[in-house]
């Protein structure tokens, strides 16, 4: 089809918003990172690299990008682990309905906001006299343990929360995946009377092997942008800000310490880490096959 | 044979029955644990941590946000967000991604390029230009913010070209034959033809934007302009001696798009397994 007034009455508009709402920002992004830029000062000055060189010897830096390396490389292991187990339990189930509750109760935390049930986290399940978590413990005889306080558990209280919340998305991807490998495949299998397990590793897995891709990638982006749980779970990023991430650092060096220059330049290092994982995808995306 | 691998069966039924339900529990526990706490008055949790049902059944802390606080405001301000943002979504994403899949022009190629290369984009990254943009446009503190940049989806662009592209050829032919304008096959052929798209498209754009905090976090400064997961992280700070609040707070935002969900459940389900969609 055809029809210049059309597409350019479409489309103009269009470039107009990406350029200035999604293009424009990124430029900016990088150009005020060789600024010692801060709103509230009238001394705004080009420093080249500046920024970039004081980031290697920034120990703060280093601890969340530390820290952001090990909160996302463990809640996606485990994510990944857990989510593929319920789904393949799930699958066992014949009736749909029995298939759609399950799937429906694991969802259910994806969709509340985050700051929501982070909150709840906060303020009824972690705190160490009155949260549900230690009453749970103690019932079992055991020691209180300080969740949100204590620097050697806090990262993995804020890794079994983002498990929580998030594992429902790719239990559904995983579901769909599952339901997707044709039951002959299985039969031959049957036949032989091999056992559940030696079928989920041998052959379901290996037929997973796209969605597995996609799963990943996508929990690894998503991961490393995490954002609210950080700002609303823990106060002030911890203690000795053992629960600092390279979002919550941005946040902090630009809205905080309105150093935007300095913050910008923590922007580019997590830019590029992303980009990375989104082009890792992007080659494996173009990869096709079937069954 | 067929014995044994029946019985084999029902073993891996009822172990996946019993590992489910206990993990069930666990997911739902924080849930009725903020409603029961939420119902109980702050004293009685501090005092008597381990009363499992409230000794004393009060909505006292559903009052307190309802009446003493903005919450009007906040539910209005995220409606009118919410609304205006997902149905400009559905237009421009099915509109764009028609142009861009049956028409040829010069800068198709380049635009759709543009459109995929933005949608890596990670958002944490241009928080700050985000942020100096708004305010040089005078947005700063005004719900317009959180409106007017949203307008293009990358994703949804995406998505709709993807559904157009599988289109039939002899779906547009008569129309063509009939002279109709571009619009008109826009609305009468085209979005009739991709409405499972934009059916999930609506559902997740509509509850990113609902549960989204770090843009109003940026964007917004003063109290009734906040939207509610904004609100509800300031009305914690608030309020940090009165748990009860807090839970009533959290649970008033999180039921309705609970409810949502339940209600419109299957297509969720249907929608992030079509569109991986997260």
């Amino acid at each position: 089809m055809k029809n210049k007034k059309f597409v350019y009455g479409v489309m103009i508009p269009t470039l107009l918003h990406m350029t200035v709402f999604i293009i424009a920002p990124i430029f900016i992004g990088l150009f005020i990172s060789f600024w010692n830029y801060n709103p509230l000062s009238s001394d705004n000055s080009f420093i080249g690299l500046e920024n970039f060189i004081k980031l290697l010897s920034d120990a703060d830096f280093w601890k969340a990008t530390k820290n952001t390396f090990f909160f996302v490389f463990v809640t996606v292991f485990l994510n990944i682990g857990l989510s593929l187990m319920i789904a393949q339990l799930i699958s066992y189930f014949k009736s749909n309905k029995v298939r759609s509750f399950f799937r429906m109760i694991f969802f259910l935390p994806c969709i509340a906001p985050m700051v929501a049930s982070a909150v709840v986290f906060n303020r009824s399940i972690f705190p160490t006299t009155t949260g549900l978590l230690n009453m749970f413990i103690k019932a079992l005889g055991l020691s209180p343990i300080n969740w949100l306080g204590d620097q050697k558990v806090i990262m993995f209280s804020l890794i079994a929360y983002t498990i929580w919340v998030d594992i429902g998305y790719n239990i559904i991807l995983f579901s769909a995946g599952i339901d997707g490998i044709p039951n002959h495949i299985y039969e031959a299998a049957d036949l032989d009377n091999t056992s559940e397990w030696r079928k989920f590793t041998k052959m379901t897995l290996p037929l997973l092997s796209r969605t597995m891709q996609f799963v990943v990638v996508q929990t690894l982006i998503s991961h490393f942008q995490m954002f609210a749980q950080f700002s609303v779970m823990i106060t002030k990023d911890g203690p000795n800000n053992s629960g600092l991430v390279l979002s919550r650092y941005i946040y902090k060096q630009a809205f905080e310490y309105k150093n935007m220059g300095y913050a910008s330049a923590v922007s580019f290092v997590l830019f590029i880490i992303i980009m990375i994982f989104s082009l890792i995808e992007h080659r494996l995306n173009k990869s096709d096959w079937e069954y | 044979m067929n014995i044994i691998k029946d019985k084999r069966n029902i073993r891996i039924r009822v172990f996946s029955f019993i590992v489910l339900t206990i993990l069930t529990l666990f997911f739902v526990a924080p849930y009725i644990w903020m409603l029961l706490n939420s119902f109980k008055s702050t004293k009685e949790i501090l005092l008597h941590p381990t009363n499992i049902l409230p000794e004393e059944f009060t909505i006292k802390s559903y009052q307190k946000v309802l009446f003493d606080s903005p919450f009007v405001y906040w539910f209005r301000n995220s409606l009118i967000v919410t609304v205006v943002d997902t149905v400009v979504i559905l237009f421009t994403s099915s509109i764009i991604g028609f142009v861009l899949s049956k028409y040829k022009f010069k800068l198709n190629k380049f635009c759709f390029f543009l459109i995929l290369a933005t949608m890596m984009m990670p958002t944490t990254a241009v928080m700050i230009p985000n942020f100096l943009i708004i305010s040089k446009l005078g947005w700063y503190d005004k719900i317009i913010s959180l409106i007017v940049p949203t307008f293009c989806n990358a994703f949804g662009i995406f998505l709709c070209k993807q559904f157009i592209d599988d289109l039939p050829k002899e779906l547009f032919e008569s129309a063509m034959l009939d002279n109709a304008s571009d619009l008109k096959i826009f609305y009468r052929i085209v979005i009739p033809a991709i409405k499972p798209a934009l059916g999930s498209l609506a559902i997740f754009t509509f509850l990113g934007i609902w549960n989204d905090y770090q843009t109003p976090l940026i964007y917004l400064n003063s109290t009734k302009n906040m939207t509610l997961p904004l609100a509800l992280s300031f009305f914690n700070s608030q309020h940090l001696s009165d748990l009860s609040a807090t839970m009533a707070a959290a649970a008033l935002i999180m039921v309705p798009s609970t409810v949502v969900f339940l209600i419109f459940q299957k297509y969720f389900i249907k929608g992030i397994a079509m569109t991986g969609m997260k």
